[in-house]
């Protein structure tokens, strides 16, 4: 009997397009699975409304599931909203292993965000928008390096 | 007769489609990279905000979300002209993002307490992304306002050209009253227009730029003088304004800037409908 475990770690294979270290399930974008016996159901949150990957994670989602019961259906709902305090520890991680800033933690946590490249928190943010909906564009004081950042968004 | 929650969602929705796409004509040409990939990616928010309010109309109305977006003739659009407004040049651009963002910042948070709850689950979900447009905004007023002299006199200028437009964002809707009775709008677009103003009003106050409000409709001559301070005494563009000029867009009245812009958002869905990629 397959369970709403087993489908979340098959989706834990399933990368975000645009990061591919990255995995949908550490991002905190599926929200919720409902089993059946034959029947998957699967509620996924968007990031960023215009992110462009939407259709490429819901399709990429569906071939993930799709061997485990006989009908899949994946649907995008908007509530809750995603934050980024959804995303876990190993998604931070991957984050920075792709050369991407993690979002700022929240309250009472950590605030700096650190380089991504030599680690220091002397970083100031160039812009809010960068090359996707998700990052901006900052700088590093120390190593001069330019680098992206995760938008914080709560 | 036709569901009062439809005349909301186009309004909201349409704002929203026809301001991205003109911020869209941005992309490529804005003066340096950082804020071309930021009027691009606030393009890239609005349509896709244009497209979860046409989603959730779309359950309404029948229709599907592309041909809801771009099926219709053009006097079935419900923005404001002022979206419409070509993008001129960067202040009158920024001008317009910053009345807009404002006045739609104050509908949203109202919208937070609708009682339609589809619409309140989209709201939520675009105020923690509008979030940023209203901070950009705001950078820039600020730093347009501050000078150099250049520069403060344009957006001045700009702002004056655009204030009359921006108030009718909150020319009434259709059904209003039932959307009010029903809960679906908390609070009504007069109330929406004070507070609105109300905000506008205190950071003109702030820069100096209180004219743009006070001199509103008053017949008034003379050149843009800007004097050592930077301050502006009197512009013509201010005098030829008339309050109700913006009006219309709201019962599907444009003005002539509309149709070159519906021509070119519809082009491919009107020559190859159902295009899908």
């Amino acid at each position: 009997m397959v369970t709403a475990a087993h489908v979340r770690e098959a989706l834990a294979a399933v990368k975000d397009p645009e990061i591919p270290t990255c995995s949908i399930t550490d991002l905190g974008i599926v929200h919720d699975v409902r089993v059946t016996a034959e029947r998957i159901e699967i509620d996924l949150l968007p990031t960023f409304a215009g992110c462009p990957a939407l259709d490429v994670i819901k399709r990429d989602v569906e071939q993930a599931a799709c061997d485990l019961a006989p009908e899949v259906e994946v649907r995008f709902v908007n509530a809750p909203p995603w934050t980024s305090d959804r995303l876990n520890d190993d998604a931070n991680d991957s984050l920075k292993a792709f050369g991407i800033s993690p979002p700022l933690l929240q309250i009472g946590r950590a605030h700096n965000v650190t380089c991504p490249y030599c680690g220091s928190d002397q970083t100031v943010e160039e812009s809010a928008f960068g090359p996707t909906p998700c990052r901006t564009v900052r700088y590093c004081n120390s190593c001069r390096n330019p680098f992206e950042g995760f938008k914080t968004k709560r | 007769m036709s569901d009062p929650r439809a005349s909301l969602l186009f309004a909201l929705a349409d704002d929203e489609l026809i301001l991205g796409h003109r911020l869209s004509e941005w992309t490529g040409w804005v003066p340096y990279i950082e804020e071309d990939l930021a009027l691009s990616s606030i393009a890239q928010d609005e349509i896709a905000h244009a497209r979860m309010l046409l989603d959730i109309l779309s359950v309404i109305d029948g229709r599907d979300p592309d041909a809801l977006a771009l099926g219709r003739a053009p006097g079935e659009y419900r923005n404001a002209i002022l979206c419409e407004q070509p993008n001129t040049d960067f202040a009158f651009t920024l001008a317009r993002h910053w009345l807009y963002d404002h006045a739609d910042d104050v509908r949203l948070r109202a919208l937070q307490e609708s009682s339609f709850k589809e619409l309140r689950e989209a709201v939520a979900v675009m105020l923690l992304e509008e979030r940023y447009h209203l901070e950009h905004a705001d950078a820039w007023f600020r730093r347009l306002a501050d000078g150099p002299v250049d520069a403060r006199h344009r957006f001045g200028e700009a702002l004056a050209n655009a204030i009359g437009m921006a108030e009718a964002l909150f020319e009434p809707l259709d059904d209003e009253s039932v959307l009010v009775s029903e809960g679906i709008l908390p609070t009504g677009t007069e109330e929406w227009h004070d507070e609105w103003l109300a905000r506008i009003g205190g950071m003109l106050d702030e820069v100096g730029f209180d004219q743009v409000l006070t001199s509103q409709g008053e017949p008034e001559t003379g050149e843009m003088v800007p004097t050592s301070t930077g301050e502006i005494e009197s512009t013509e563009q201010i005098a030829r304004r008339v309050p109700s000029s913006g009006a219309g867009g709201r019962r599907g009245e444009h003005s002539e800037h509309f149709e070159p812009l519906w021509l070119e958002m519809t082009t491919l869905y009107r020559a190859h409908p159902g295009a899908r990629w």
